[in-house]
């Protein structure tokens, strides 16, 4: 770095034209960590919060080690403290008119604007990261992000009529991520009416400084806390009985084991996991705009991690030569200074960093590194590894900021394939100029954004969040305020963790069932086996068991399925799965209304064998009348999915698609077996999904009977039906890691199993948690929680010009 | 796209040349865009930085007067100027005053090129006179007179032609070789941009990479403070590399920026803004 020589003179300079340094003054920053003595605390209920006997951390500069200040760390009971404020200041806030809610936001965002020097120094200094990118990204979006909340805590009451705020969120941020995605996160939680309490790694004061700013706005001092902690918090915060929703930011390890602690305790848990993006290169792309776009995503200090760059075959060495020659160009050095491209990450991620390039050249790839940047830790050069051959360990592994690993592939296909082939669903950009390929490709990416031709834009009116092991949390757009609304009238979430479960054995073992009695069901009898792959089969442990009506005689016997079945079914549900996508909302639509006649046909037969199980004749025949509705409802709302944006400062549109969440499968409760069922059913249908049920248990055979017609009307293998010991099912559903969403509506104790199972894939679930739902009721069994859940958003990013 | 103009010591070096894949380039000009934005975002320089810079943006400028009402007494101030572009003073204090520091060239209409030969001689001064010809600024003359045209220029002494390529050849994909590219002719409602900059940049290191031949560039109209000619040579410095940062292969076609370029040494060394009277004008 420049600044470490000795200062050259104009003469010398006129010479060798180098850059010089361009050092941002951090008095000011200096200057607020002096109010607080060089100390800070946390920031809880509009005060500084600084508890004695608490162990402390220094916070340095990344670059000089230096010692700002020192940061307490904070204990159990002041997590309490946190959340009791929080949830006090829920009362008035969540109580409030949309208007005054936007009003105060509108204040925050005055106030960042006018400490806003502040802000980008003290991020700047405390983190090593380019205030460049800070000054002229993080800041102005901060202020975005708070003015469009405000819009729309605005019209909350009109747009989102039948939604109320969940209460008290609990945000954990990890090291990595800045302020600016706790502010993706906090502004829709206000807007809507919650409260937050974010807790923060050590010695991160700028969190504690907007906690401030928002503090001081006088009014509401409680609903935004931060507390700084190590991250064996997370689970104490989680755990407050008033949390509702934990958001967790970080790595996916460690998110995977925040939900096993998770499981069944009462905060639903939102999960946004790892950095890693994706850049997909063709031969018909602007190869030097795509070399931008490597450098925008791994090399300007804008994202936190890694990328992973495929570049078709035929472009390969030209744009190696381009990436390796822009690289030389590359600047890095103290991110104060605001003319260098990189900063710098602290020990950890230069370690990090270290470890994986040692990794890579040690499993046989090549490492190119270049550009001006200062040789000593915690810098880390430009980084750009390949030939790792496909099957090393590095190549499963996340790329780490700030690396590049660059592969070949020979067509779009298998561009695809391999994109696809990770366990990673953030974020990917496709650079093509050919319209049809770009779409193409962006359609087929399983990511939750696609950038065409560019790469990691971010704008306030876009939902960002991903898929698989990247987590379901979305920040930004609708979809943003929905991850802290729950239909009104929702009990609130209490804990219904249990002890006495264990993991390792629940559903393990399969009852053996023996002849029950005699047979005296209705005639015709309903058709024996699992509806698998279209037609019905015997079970893989050829055995049955017996389902009693309600006076406790014998029914009839259903299939007996096990693991062997479900593997099976959830390999016909993927086979199908490529076909159901590809068919048009209305073709969807008329096979549900087909459904929806053939059901009403058996009308008769369905209303019978719901009497055998207790159901009033007249309420029987409603619930026959409901499903056939249910059928047709979500028919007619399969045409209308997902819709334009028109995003500020962007020529072009930006897509918001609903896309399906792949193979949903679905344990269905025992109240209103057939109208559970068919709802159920049917909103996963329209949205795309291919599925695999598991009926109600104790009334299984009114579903059967209506596979009949599935088996008849459906493609193949787009609905599998499973009966038998739903523990076994549910136990062998949720370990399947290709299963790629898991609904479960039955006791708590299989929730929680559910729950605490998922973490293996990361799959979304959705569970009952061991209550009864009102299938009947338009905003239970119909309503558009059932519709957002059954389909994951993406945001496919469309610039245009000539 | 504004007006591409071609400057050229040997007009049509490459009278045959193999550039199929001139066709095959893509460009996607949001992403283009975007990159130009960044570009004076992220390269700035400050302090004996700045003020190294900017004298070696004044060795770049081709100084340039285009007007009607061009005589030969504004020749001469200008070519004094060329000769003369900041104030002794001033370099001594920098410790550049035995550089020799003079702009690249004067450019001139073909009428006048007598007079600046004429002025810089006098001045002993030895840069080199350029002229705008054929038919400029539209390039919409014949053939013959524009050859003409050419074949005067150089009898008066003008050693560098800018020339304005036949914008037919252009649009219908019949393309023309030459020594140095230019933005525009500066006479354009759009003139010298970022973006339209990037792409001929890109193609000069492109051909450069294919054929061994560095092809020159010249931005020219609009650029009229420091701060602008700063990121011109920073956006030359990143898209081509120093290589790219001299007279033979990268000027700037300005009138008035070297005045700007003085005020800002002006305020450097004194730590004062100048006055307008402080600095002779050109």
């Amino acid at each position: 770095m420049a600044a470490t020589r000795a200062k050259p003179s104009a003469r010398e300079i006129f010479t060798t034209l180098e850059y010089g340094p361009v050092p941002e003054s951090h008095a000011c920053a200096l200057a607020w960590l002096d109010t607080q003595d060089r100390h800070l605390g946390h920031y809880v209920n509009g005060k500084w919060l600084k508890p004695e006997h608490r162990n402390s951390v220094p916070c340095q500069d990344p670059i000089t080690g230096e010692s700002l200040a020192t940061c307490l760390q904070a204990q159990a009971e002041d997590v309490v403290a946190a959340v009791g404020a929080a949830g006090t200041a829920f009362e008035n806030w969540s109580g409030l008119p949309g208007a005054s809610r936007a009003q105060h936001l509108l204040r925050l965002a005055k106030m960042i604007q006018k400490h806003q020097r502040l802000l980008w120094t003290l991020e700047s200094l405390v983190t090593g990261r380019a205030v460049r990118e800070v000054r002229d990204g993080d800041v102005p979006l901060a202020q975005q992000l708070l003015q469009y909340h405000a819009v729309q805590a605005y019209t909350q009451e009109e747009v989102l009529a039948g939604w109320e705020p969940m209460g008290v969120i609990g945000l954990i941020l990890s090291p990595t991520f800045s302020f600016l995605e706790m502010m993706w996160r906090i502004c829709p939680a206000l807007a809507v009416g919650c409260t937050v309490v974010v807790l923060v790694p050590p010695a991160s004061p700028t969190p504690l400084l907007l906690a401030q700013l928002a503090g001081e706005l006088g009014s509401f001092p409680g609903i935004l806390n931060v507390i700084s902690g190590p991250a064996s918090l997370g689970p104490v915060l989680a755990s407050q009985p008033r949390v509702q929703k934990v958001i967790f930011c970080g790595a996916v390890e460690e998110g995977r084991a925040l939900r096993r602690t998770l499981a069944g305790k009462g905060a639903e848990l939102g999960l946004a996991l790892g950095a890693e993006s994706l850049l997909m290169l063709t031969e018909a792309a602007d190869v030097d705009s795509a070399v931008e776009g490597v450098v925008d995503a791994a090399w300007s200090d804008r994202s936190t991690g890694g990328l992973r760059l495929l570049i078709q075959e035929s472009v390969w060495d030209e744009t190696m030569r381009r990436v390796q020659e822009r690289m030389a160009r590359l600047r890095g050095g103290r991110g104060l200074d605001g003319a260098v491209d990189m900063g710098a990450r602290g020990a950890a991620a230069h370690d990090l960093a270290q470890r994986y390039v040692r990794e890579a050249r040690s499993q046989g790839a090549q490492v190119f590194q270049a550009g001006d940047v200062p040789s000593d830790s915690p810098f880390f050069p430009p980084t750009l590894v390949s030939d790792l051959p496909p099957a090393s360990p590095c190549t499963q592994a996340e790329v780490p900021w700030p690396v590049v690993v660059a592969s070949p592939f020979r067509t779009a296909k298998e561009a695809l394939a391999v994109a696809n082939g990770t366990p990673r669903g953030a974020s990917a950009s496709v650079w093509s100029e050919r319209l049809g390929q770009a779409l193409e490709l962006g359609y087929g990416l399983r990511v939750g954004t696609v950038w065409i031709n560019a790469h990691g834009l971010r704008n306030t009116e876009v939902p960002t969040g991903g898929c698989k092991e990247s987590g379901s949390s979305w920040s930004g757009g609708p979809d943003g305020l929905y991850e802290y609304l729950r239909p009104s009238g929702t009990p609130a979430r209490l804990s219904y963790f249990s002890e006495n479960l264990n993991y390792d054995t629940f559903g393990l073992a399969v009852p053996s069932t023996l002849p029950a009695g005699p047979e005296i069901g209705p005639s015709p009898a309903t058709p024996y086996g699992l509806l698998i792959g279209g037609r019905f089969q015997a079970p893989g442990a050829r055995s049955s068991r017996p389902i009693q009506d309600a006076r406790g005689n014998l029914h009839g016997y259903v299939a007996e399925g096990g693991a062997k079945d479900i593997r099976g079914a959830v390999e016909a549900a993927h086979q199908a799965a490529p076909g159901w996508v590809g068919q048009s909302p209305g073709a969807r639509a008329t096979l549900l209304w087909a459904l929806a006649t053939a059901l009403e046909r058996r009308e008769a037969a369905l209303a019978s064998r719901l009497e055998r199980h207790g159901v009033e004749l007249r309420d029987a025949k409603v619930e026959v009348e409901l499903s056939a509705r249910q059928l047709r409802a979500w028919g007619a709302r399969a045409q209308a999915q997902g819709h334009v944006l028109q995003v500020a400062g962007l020529k072009g549109p930006v897509l918001r698609l609903r896309e399906p969440l792949g193979v949903l499968a679905i344990v269905c409760p025992d109240e209103w077996p057939l109208l559970a069922f068919v709802s159920l059913l049917a909103a996963a249908l329209a949205h795309g999904n291919t599925v695999v049920l598991v009926p109600s248990g104790a009334c299984p055979i009114p579903a059967l009977e209506l596979c009949q017609d599935m088996a008849a009307l459906l493609p193949a293998g787009l609905v599998n039906v499973v009966t038998g010991d739903r523990d076994h099912l549910t136990r062998c559903l949720a370990l399947h890691q290709d299963v790629q969403a898991l609904w479960y509506f039955g006791s708590a104790q299989g929730s929680q199993f559910v729950e605490w199972a998922s973490a293996g894939n990361l799959k979304p679930v959705w569970v009952n948690r061991g209550c009864p739902r009102a299938w009947d009721q338009e905003a239970k069994g119909a309503g558009r929680e059932l519709g957002l859940r059954a389909a994951r958003t993406k945001a496919l990013w469309l610039p245009m010009g000539d | 796209m504004t007006c591409p103009e071609i400057k050229s010591w040997t007009l049509n070096r490459l009278s045959h040349p193999d550039l199929s894949w001139i066709s095959k380039i893509q460009v996607n000009q949001p992403a283009v865009l975007r990159r130009a934005e960044q570009i004076q975002a992220r390269r700035t320089v400050k302090k004996e930085w700045q003020a190294a810079w900017l004298l070696k943006a004044v060795t770049f400028i081709d100084l340039t007067t285009l007007s009607g009402d061009d005589t030969s007494s504004n020749i001469q101030r200008l070519c004094y100027k060329a000769k003369y572009p900041v104030r002794e003073d001033l370099l001594k204090t920098l410790n550049m005053h035995d550089k020799g520091l003079t702009t690249a060239a004067v450019c001139v209409y073909p009428a006048r090129v007598c007079d600046a030969v004429r002025a810089l001689k006098a001045a002993g001064c030895t840069i080199p006179v350029a002229s705008v010809a054929t038919g400029f600024p539209a390039g919409q003359t014949h053939l013959k007179t524009r050859l003409e045209e050419i074949r005067l220029a150089v009898e008066d002494g003008a050693t560098e032609i800018d020339v304005v390529i036949n914008r037919t050849l252009v649009l219908t994909g019949q393309w023309e070789g030459s020594d140095f590219i230019k933005t525009s002719t500066g006479k354009e409602t759009v003139n010298a941009t970022f973006p339209v900059a990037i792409v001929m940049l890109r193609a000069i290191r492109d051909f450069f990479w294919k054929t061994g031949n560095k092809v020159g560039f010249k931005p020219a109209g609009g650029i009229r403070s420091a701060k602008d000619s700063l990121a011109w040579l920073s956006l030359v410095k990143e898209e081509l590399g120093d290589e790219w940062l001299t007279p033979d292969l990268f000027r700037i076609g300005a009138s008035t920026l070297l005045s700007d370029i003085e005020r800002q040494i002006y305020h450097h060394v004194t730590g004062r803004y100048a006055a307008y009277h402080d600095l002779p004008m050109s």
